[in-house]
């Protein structure tokens, strides 16, 4: 009873070592004895779900893509919660309904903000 | 099992949902106004609407301790104390940005007022949370709002810097706090800081005494850093003397009061006294059992000492008076420690001198950094430069300032007349009382070292002759902070017997201890 605690350390540690020694075993160790050998060009390119790589994949994006990244973040957690609230309405009432008004609104007032400082425009 | 949520007392929430209600109000506002338009209006408003909290807040004071959806938000003697300090102390901060901000340097001014607010809500979060998730939810909004705040004067070098080291430290500090919490939570399988205490000493019996351990440094790592203490205070200055002075001025006595709000309710709650809120009692001595607390204070008194040395001789050697005061104001955060340091956890009364004593020099500290803080905020954007320099030739450009600020150092040395003096007379006085007279010895070291650089200024002021004569012109917000606290430094000072017995008429420290109802 008093070392359970410290024990599920020991699993830990033990699930880390297989976790390292698995993929180097299969890879250097039992996978170099199993494998055919047989290196040809093609196995080289990059693999893009079978299309034929073309261009340098060092590209640069927009910096604004993080912005939409982030206001899509805050809707998406928004419906992380809005669903189970539209799910159990009945047997939450009256209280919940308040409570999900005043954290909507608040969402409202960040996309507002958003809007008024032209996040949402491209130019 | 199901509880009807309406009819819960959320009357209890009435000061922080009107600093929500303000900050969103002025955000909209902000948002719907013209670009170049003028905010000057929005710090009226919010030290209006401060105002009114501190009224509700006011109102808590007497009540008995209660409760908010399973003891996670209190509201009780200890915390509406903090909360009282934190709202005067952000109410004076607004007065003095009303003149520090303008759109040369801070070119989002709504939002510099905003985030004020919701860094005090983030404060009184602080204050008020019975659990480890309310409390560090409290603290990231605290947080958050002030690494924006520290780098708002966003054209300026040393203001990136300050806000990049303080994120940097900030995230390193609450990363370490929330590793300390998951040991506590991970023996006493609760995250609810009353219910820690009470599962502590079984857990501690039963061979966990290690992540006792790891939790409790862990705690003293994390949350030293919101207080500047010795492990976690090297971002102080740096991020002191690049933040605006307003804002430094609000870490310095806000921010700092917040965190000591959670170290006193973490630490004396879960590792110290939760065998008060069990009342297991020693059969021989009578007094509580405690497995930890004589440690723990051993711990605090190294940390206090170390702190009192190096702020305080650190602090003589800067020539800038920002660092100047960052430096002060972590030897000022060891005075503050020293009562906790040397308290003996075994009987209410004793505790609440130990308590009484360092609420007590915080409102002191309240009054007199404030007041020192608007006064360098004046001078140095008068002067355009933070040195110690521009303090040259003060009392004949202005003897109101001149005599204020005297005053103020005054009472930061702890010389009598003074709210300060009081404050170290009576910490001093409770470290002999309780027999830590390496503690007292170094209290009174440094105070002595101190002087030095305290006295530093006041020599420039009286005794040197700045680049010119002229009369300084003092705007309203600033005169109105600066006779407040300069009032409240003296008036305390000379009749400290009506903070007092408000302190101990309104504050119990069992209150700490007693579950919400």
């Amino acid at each position: 009873m008093d070392y359970i605690y410290s024990n599920s350390y020991t699993v830990i540690t033990i699930f880390l070592l297989l976790g390292i020694i698995l993929p180097l075993a299969t890879v250097w160790g039992v996978g170099l004895i199993l494998r055919p050998k047989n290196p040809a060009p093609e196995k080289l390119t990059t693999y893009e779900s079978g299309l034929e790589p073309t261009g340098d994949a060092m590209v640069q994006f927009n910096v604004r893509y993080y912005i939409f990244a982030l206001l899509f973040v805050v809707f998406d957690v928004e419906t992380v919660f809005l669903y189970p609230w539209a799910v159990a309405f009945d047997e939450l009432g009256l209280f919940s309904l308040i409570e999900m008004s005043i954290f909507i609104f608040m969402l409202v007032v960040g996309l507002v903000y958003a809007w008024k400082k032209k996040v949402l425009r491209w130019e | 099992m199901t509880v009807d949520l309406l009819t819960l007392n959320w009357g209890l929430l009435a000061p922080e949902l009107t600093i929500v209600i303000l900050s969103v109000i002025i955000t909209l506002a902000d948002l719907f106004m013209k670009n170049g338009g003028d905010r000057k209006a929005f710090a009226w408003l919010s030290v209006l609407g401060i105002a009114l909290a501190t009224y509700f807040t006011y109102q808590d004071l007497g009540q008995p301790v209660q409760s908010l959806l399973n003891d996670t938000y209190r509201v009780d003697s200890f915390g509406t104390m903090f909360k009282l300090i934190m709202l005067i102390g952000t109410g004076l901060v607004f007065m003095m940005s009303i003149y520090y901000v303008d759109k040369k340097e801070i070119k989002y001014d709504g939002e510099y007022y905003y985030l004020l607010l919701t860094a005090l809500l983030g404060s009184m979060i602080m204050a008020s949370s019975g659990d480890l998730i309310t409390l560090y939810i409290g603290l990231e909004l605290l947080s958050i709002s002030s690494y924006i705040l520290a780098g708002i004067r966003k054209t300026n070098l040393k203001s990136n810097e300050a806000a990049f080291k303080y994120v940097v430290t900030g995230s390193v500090s609450s990363a370490i706090l929330l590793y300390g919490a998951s040991f506590l939570y991970g023996v006493t399988g609760t995250t609810n800081i009353i219910g820690i205490a009470q599962a502590v000493q079984g857990a501690f019996n039963a061979g966990f005494d290690f992540y006792i351990y790891l939790g409790f440094f862990m705690f003293v790592v994390g949350l030293g850093y919101k207080i500047s203490i010795v492990p976690a205070y090297m971002w102080a200055p740096d991020v002191y003397e690049g933040a605006p002075t307003p804002i430094t001025a609000f870490l310095s006595v806000v921010s700092k009061a917040a965190g000591f709000a959670i170290v006193m309710r973490l630490l004396f709650t879960i590792f110290a006294a939760g065998n008060i809120a069990t009342g297991e009692i020693n059969a021989e001595t009578g007094m509580p059992i405690n497995f930890f607390s004589d440690e723990m204070t051993f711990y605090l008194a190294v940390l206090a000492g170390l702190t009192m040395i190096i702020g305080n001789t650190m602090a003589a050697r800067q020539i800038n008076v920002k660092r100047m005061f960052a430096l002060s104001s972590v030897a000022q955060a060891g005075y503050i420690l020293v009562p906790l340091a040397v308290v003996k956890i075994n009987s209410p009364v004793v505790m609440n001198i130990s308590f009484s004593n360092m609420i007590f020099y915080l409102m002191a500290y309240l009054m007199m950094n404030l007041g020192a803080f608007a006064v360098i905020s004046l001078v140095t954007k008068a002067n355009d430069t933070d040195e110690l320099k521009a303090f040259a030739g003060l009392y004949h450009r202005n003897p109101w300032i001149g005599v204020a600020m005297t005053f103020f150092l005054l009472s930061l040395a702890g010389l009598p007349v003074t709210a300060g003096f009081i404050g170290k007379f009576n910490i001093f006085v409770n470290a002999l009382l309780f027999e830590s007279y390496y503690l007292a010895a170094i209290m009174v070291v440094t105070s002595v070292v101190s002087y030095f650089y305290y006295f530093n200024i006041v020599r420039q002021m009286y005794m040197r002759t700045g680049n010119t004569e002229a009369k300084l012109a003092v705007p309203f917000g600033l005169q109105l902070v600066v006779l407040l606290t300069f009032l409240g430094t003296v008036l305390f000072g000379m009749f400290p017997n009506v903070l007092i017995d408000f302190i101990s008429t309104n504050f119990s420290v069992m209150d700490l201890f007693t579950p919400g109802m």
